[in-house]
Order: structure tokens, then sequence, then C-alpha cells
């Protein structure tokens, strides 16, 4: 009993540790099973990236990507290679010689003239584990006709719009929230229910007359129009006027003694004051401006050398219903970026969020 | 070049030639301060009002670009969706479209009868098909989200090995882009796909097995097995039963009670079964939660009917599921499927966040309460009714107003998985408004404007109406 015990002792000091009790079995099997259904799918969705088209537009189950070998036969050409087992169970290899019948033809890639006849069913695929690397390689180097999906304009389109867009928001939303919380003016009051009242107005409900305003602007159809409209949130205001409130007055009237403008002051000492909470407005940021969709497909949908990464994976899985292995790398491929900024910064992101941050 | 190119042109002249012109005159730079210069320089108007009109004129000119934006592109969108509301034609000219008065909101409601979408001309049948469908996907979305994502949450804030690691697992579907999230959930709900595959598996298995001799008589001993030792385990604990084994015998019992289908005696079929079994098992659970003097009396109860239930049931028959058909989870109409994998989709992708805003909330309780109600021998279910879910109760209204509003809105996901379809059992209302305004050959923004204006409405009653009944416990 003194093993079961130990075993089965959870963490803490001698005398608070418990044993783990039907709570905590049904706590790890709740999470074990939440986390297999949030990775399963993803990691299917990169193991089966990995697959020769073959294999994908066959729907093969198996976890290793599997392809069947190719080998060059004088004067034919590439044939797949096959093994053939007969009856005592020798195996050989051979390839295909006539179309696949009951009795198929077929030789040895040593003897290719010398063509014999087998049952098909002792013939295997021969396979090999290969990493099919042309599923990443054609769309993005534009090779087999892949001349669609212009990977790196859209790359830098989606990268162009969340940078620009992140800055400008944190340097409006800072300005913004400096003004709410240092300063005493009139129409303080004003100004901060109108910024509540953005909060909660839903960005669907104005998408017609957004429309006609970004039109009337003039940057309809230019990464602008998707830059531009975004780049004030209540959400960010909010956010760093909650944490420029802890930044004490003192400091304040210390650098104005010292005849710093205001400017100055703002850009020298509160900025840098507030960076914790910046950081996490430029990840949230990030988040949204990089997996915006409905307004980026309204905006730039009719020009393809403005779609972003989004924008362009969505028009190029509508065309290429059945290219299923391209679609999945190209689903991989921007999946990654954000990805590793996640697991680099995941601890930071995920405490960030809990104590400051709500959509 | 457009008027707002020249304008911007025009801006940016005086800004960058007037700025540094003005801060040249005042103010000298050396050459390492050319950063700091770059900074003034973007700051320039703010300088420029604080020495024309002193201290008081900073903070209107730090409002200035964050009211702007939001004014154009927030306030004045709000307004104007009224007036293009009452506008035909398919102009983007404001100046250049008729007024035509309310007729986009007739169309809307020409219906003969208001139960049936099918009775409306062609816009009124969009909306309030779109409206309908997004009415029931919010009214059954939202609840399951808060539900799982309080459940995670709780979960997640026990003293677990690997606490940061399973936030961060659950957090990880928010980052991922629509896009993507649709794409890897249409790759593993393809009919071909992984999950069919999985399915037919371990049915053929369970069918294979079920066929085997003495599978019953096994299956029946196993089942009775752990019955006993769960309801066992529950009986004993010292004071009153303990909840979470009443919780794994619960299950049990709900799998026996709906296998053995007791009503089907009297001429129902299984579905009824399972319903009234999952209300008895909720009760029992109710009693043991609350400790009730009659608990154990009721978990020996239902041990003795799950007992006599189990003798009835024909194991083989049960898990004998026959050839294996592949279902086209998002194609098949009129079996609900492609409903029920966008609520679950949904829930997959935005529950992390909600979870995150509720562990904050949760992690505001203060300890000693726990302690306090420990010293107490307050039973853990107890606990939890009067201490934490009366504590984190405002943030619960924050996230369920949060995600009744992110609901509303649902668009990406659906577009992109089943693109409203089978037919139109899952078009949303935003979908109509997109489609009306932005995709046919003759652009009707009036009719869509009026789609947003009135769904607006719904969505501000909707929010008021929860703001409303939990009004005590709202911080909004």
């Amino acid at each position: 009993m003194g093993l079961a015990t130990f075993l089965t002792r959870t963490r803490g000091s001698a005398d608070k540790a418990n044993r783990i009790g039907a709570a905590d079995i049904l706590a790890y099997g709740y999470l074990a099973l939440g986390v297999l259904i949030i990775l399963v799918p993803v990691l299917w969705t990169f193991a089966s990236s990995v697959k020769p088209e073959r294999a994908v537009d066959s729907f093969d189950t198996r976890l290793l990507p599997m392809s069947q070998i190719e080998r060059p036969v004088e004067g034919v050409g590439n044939k797949t290679s096959w093994i053939y087992i007969d009856e005592a169970g020798t195996t050989q290899e051979v390839f295909k010689a006539g179309p696949t019948r009951r009795e198929t033809d077929v030789a040895t890639f040593d003897n290719p003239t010398d063509v014999f006849t087998v049952p098909r069913t002792g013939l295997e695929p021969n396979e090999e584990v290969r990493i099919a690397t042309e599923n990443y390689l054609d769309p993005i180097l534009k090779r087999n006709g892949q001349d669609n999906f212009t990977f790196f304009t859209y790359l830098f389109n989606s990268v162009f719009v969340t940078v620009m867009a992140t800055a400008i928001t944190l340097l409006i939303n800072a300005m913004a929230a400096f003004a709410l919380s240092k300063y005493r003016f009139r129409g303080r009051l004003t100004f901060t229910i109108l910024i509540i009242a953005t909060l909660l107005i839903p960005s669907s409900i104005i998408l017609v007359s957004l429309f006609f305003v970004v039109w009337s602007f003039g940057i309809f159809g230019s990464l602008w129009g998707v830059i531009i409209p975004a780049a004030a949130t209540p959400t960010g205001v909010f956010l760093l006027r909650q944490y420029m409130l802890t930044i004490p007055d003192e400091l304040l009237e210390a650098a104005r003694m010292d005849a710093a403008s205001e400017w100055r002051i703002f850009w020298r000492i509160v900025m840098p004051l507030s960076l914790p909470a910046l950081s996490v407005l430029a990840i949230l940021s990030v988040i949204w401006r990089w997996n915006d969709f409905l307004w980026p497909l309204i905006v730039l949908i009719s020009d393809p050398s403005a779609h972003t990464l989004q924008i362009g994976l969505t028009t190029f899985s509508g065309e290429f219903d059945s290219d299923f292995h391209y679609i999945l790398a190209m689903t991989v491929v921007s999946l990654i970026p954000i990805t590793l900024v996640f697991v680099w910064l995941q601890r930071f992101i995920t405490t960030g969020i809990a104590t400051t941050g709500l959509k | 070049m457009s008027i707002a190119g020249l304008a911007s042109l025009i801006i940016g002249i005086l800004w960058i030639g007037g700025g540094t012109l003005w801060l040249l005159s005042r103010r000298t730079y050396g050459v390492k301060q050319i950063p700091g210069f770059a900074m003034d320089l973007i700051g320039f108007p703010v300088e420029l009002s604080q020495s024309v009109f002193g201290r008081k004129g900073v903070p209107y000119a730090l409002l200035m670009p964050n009211m702007v934006i939001f004014g154009f592109f927030t306030f004045a969108p709000m307004i104007l969706n009224f007036y293009v509301s009452f506008t035909g034609g398919s102009s983007i000219n404001l100046f250049d479209r008729p007024w035509i008065g309310s007729a986009n909101y007739s169309a809307i409601f020409q219906c003969e009868s208001y139960f049936d979408p099918r009775t409306c001309s062609n816009q009124g049948f969009s909306f309030w098909r779109g409206m309908g469908n997004t009415l029931m996907f919010v009214l059954i979305q939202v609840p399951i989200l808060c539900a799982a994502a309080l459940a995670t949450a709780l979960v997640v804030n026990k003293n677990l090995v690997g606490r940061g690691f399973w936030r961060a697992m659950f957090f990880y579907p928010v980052m991922l882009s629509p896009v993507v999230i649709a794409n890897i959930w249409n790759w593993v709900l393809h009919r071909k796909g992984i999950l069919n595959e999985g399915l037919g598996q371990a049915s053929d298995a369970m069918t294979a097995l079920s066929g085997m001799a003495g599978f019953d008589m096994v299956a029946t001993i196993l089942f009775a097995v752990l019955l006993l030792v769960s309801s066992e385990r529950a009986l004993r604990a010292s004071v009153d039963p303990s909840l979470p084994w009443a919780a794994l015998f619960g299950v049990l019992f709900l799998a026996v009670f709906t296998w053995a289908s007791p009503l089907a005696m009297i001429g129902f079929q299984a579905a009824p079964s399972f319903w009234l079994g999952a209300v008895l098992v909720g009760g029992l659970l109710w009693f043991v939660s609350t400790a009730h003097p009659r608990a154990s009396w009721a978990i020996t109860g239902f041990s003795i009917v799950a007992v006599i239930l189990l003798l009835t049931i024909q194991f083989d028959a049960v898990f004998d599921f026959g050839r294996f058909r592949p279902i086209n989870w998002l194609v098949q109409p009129n079996t609900g499927w492609p409903f029920f994998w966008l609520i679950f989709v949904f829930t997959w992708s935005h529950m992390g966040f909600y979870m995150l805003i509720l562990l904050a909330g949760l992690q505001a309780i203060p300890a000693d309460l726990y302690e306090a109600a420990k010293m107490d021998a307050t039973k853990p279910a107890r606990a939890f009714y009067r201490i934490t879910l009366p504590l984190v109760m405002p943030t619960l209204v924050v996230v369920l107003v949060l995600s009744l509003i992110r609901s509303f809105q649902i668009f990406d996901e659906v577009w992109l998985l089943t693109g409203g379809g089978p037919g139109r059992e899952t078009f949303m209302i935003v979908q109509h408004i997109y489609e009306t305004a932005f995709t046919g050959d003759r652009p009707a923004y009036g009719e869509a404007a009026a789609g947003s204006v009135l769904m607006a409405i719904v969505i501000a009653v909707f929010t008021f109406f929860q703001l409303f009944i939990t009004r005590r416990q709202s911080e909004l």
C-alpha cells in the first residue's frame, strides 16, 4: 500500500498533499480529450500535406506519407514498381507491362522484355516513405502550372497589413489612452462614452455603409482600405487607459518641471512605461489583422495582386477543389507563422489576455 | 488622382515640410538625434497645439486621430446605414441613389404567413431564413460555448501538472484563421476523411466483436462490475456520496438505461429513453451535489434498477452496427449534421478565448473563501454554487454578452465550410447581407442595409435583455 500511496500522491508539501481521486482522473481525462480534439485535426492536416498527390487523392488514411516507387525502364519511361508474391512466398519486383486484368502482364526491371503473366491478387504496390515536398514547392515556386497562388505577394500583403495596422493601432490608441487617463479636460466623459459605444457596435452591421465610406475615400481595393478602418480599436484604448492610470502623475510633473513638451512626455515616459500593455495589444492586433476575413474579402477580392494570404487561400481552395494536396500544403504554410508566434510567446499571450484583454 | 489622394498629399507636404521648419526653428538637433527628430515630427500637430492653445489643447490633439477614424469608419457608417436602407438602385455614388422610402423594409416584411419564410418575397425569404437560422444558432451556440468555456476554465484552474501547457493548448485554435480552420475541418469531415474512416473501423471492429460467442455474457458481467464498483465508491465516501464517482455511475446508468430502453415496452423508440435517462441522472447528480440526506438511498435504488435493466440487454444486438455507411457530414441535407458541425467548429475555435477571460475571473476569487469553506467541511459542489458561481458571475455576464454578439455575426466559418448549404440549412444573416450587397450582378445595397438595420435591432434587443436579466451581476 505504501507504493500505491507514493505513486498517486499529488504535488504539495506532505501535510497538504492529497491522493489522486476520481476528480483528478476526470479532470485529466477531460483535458486529454480536449487536447486530442484540438490537436488531432491540425496534426492530421499536417501529416496529409506531405503525402504525394496519389495518396491524397485516394484518401490514404495511413499516418506516414507512403508513395509508390517509380523506376525508369529502357524505352518506356518511368514505371511504378510492384511487388509480386507467388504462391511459394518468394517476392519479385516487377512493373506492369499491360493493362491491369485478372491475369496481368508484368516484367522485371532487370529484364524488361521478358513479359510474363501473374494473377492480379499477387501484386502489391512497392512503397517507400517519401516526404512530398512538391506539394509545398510547386505553388510557392510556380512549378507544374501552379502560377495562380502567388504566395509571396499574398505573404507580403498580409505582413504589410498586419504590421502597418498594428503600428498605427498602437500609436493612435496609446495617444487616445494617454489623453483619457492623464488629462482633465472638458468632454472627457463624452469621449469615453463614445469609445464604449463603439465596443458595442458589431462590425458586420455597418458592412454596407462602411463600404460606401471607404469607396468615397478612394481607398477601396487597396490595402489601406483594410488597414485604416480597423486601426482605431475601442479594446486597445481601454486596455491602455487602464494601464496608464497606474503610472504616477509625479513622473509627468517632474518632466514638465524640466520643460519637456507634452509630446515628449508621451513618447519618452509614458510609452516605455506602458510596454507590457502595449505588447498585449500588439499581439491581439496581430491576431486580428492576420486572421481578418470578411472585410478584406469585400475590399480586396477584385484585385488578385492585393489579396492577403487568407483571401488568396480561399480563392485557391475554391478554384482547385480537387487539388487537395496543394490546398493542404498551403493551409499548413499559412498556419505556420501564427503557430510559431504562439509557441514562442504562448505563456505571455495567455497570461496577458487573461489579465487585460477583452475582444 | 482622386480627391482623397490629393488631400493626403497636401497634408503630407504640410506636415513634413512645415513640421521640419517649425521644429528646426525652435530646437537644435544633433546627428544622433535623428530618430528623436522623426518622433517629434510625427507628433508635430500635438506640439503645435501645445504652443498655440497651451496644455489645454493637447488632449484634443492626442484624441484626434483615433476619434477621426471612429467617426468616419464607425459612427458615420452607423448613421449612413439608415440612409442607405431607404434608398434603392445599385449605384455606389451616394448622391446618385434614389430615395424609395421604406420599400426595402416592406420587401422584407412582405409575407403571407409570418411563421413560414417560404411564403415571403425573395428578399424576405432570404432575410428570414438567415435570421431564423442565426437565432437558432445563437440560442444553441451561446449556452454550449459558455458552459464549455466555464468547465474548461474550472478544470484548468485546478492545481494540475502542466497547467500552462493545458491552457496554451485550449487557446491555440483562437490563433488560427477561419480559412485554415475551415480547410482543416473540411479535410477531416470529408466523406472519405479520417473521421468516417475511424468511425467505420471502430464500428466494424465492434460488430465483429459482438458476433463472437459469449460476448453478451462478458459484456453483462463487465458492466455489472463497473456499475457496482462506481456505486460502491460513491457510497463509501465518509459522510455523503462522492460526486465524481456518482457522475461516473450516472454515465454508466445512462448507457444501460438507453440500451435497455424501458420505454420501448410501451411502444416508444430508443431516443425518449435516452432523454428520460438523462433527466433521471441529472436528478440523481443534483441530489448528490446538494448532499441531500436521501442521496445514498437514491444511488442504491438506481443501482438496483440498473442491474435489473442490465439483465434485459442483448449486448450482441446493441453493438451490432451492421455495415458502416460513410456520412457526408457537411453536405447531406435534412440530417442536421452540417449545423451540428458548425456549432462544433465554432466552439472549437472560439472557446479558448472565453476560457481565458473566465480563468481571470476565477483567479480573482480570494483563496481564503475556499479555505473557510473547507474548514466548515463544505461539499465541493456546494462551494461551487455558493462561492465560485456568484463570484464569477460578473465575468460570466461579460462572456455571455461578448459571445452573443460574436455568434450573431458568424460568417467566415459558414461561408468556408458549408457555403450556407445544404439548401439553406446553414444560411446565416451576415451571409444574406454579404450576398445581397456584394456578390450579385446587380448589388442591392439598400436591401442589404435594411437587413443590417434589422439585425442591429435584434442584437440590441438580445444584449439588453441579457443585461436586464443579469443586471445585478453585471459589470458592463
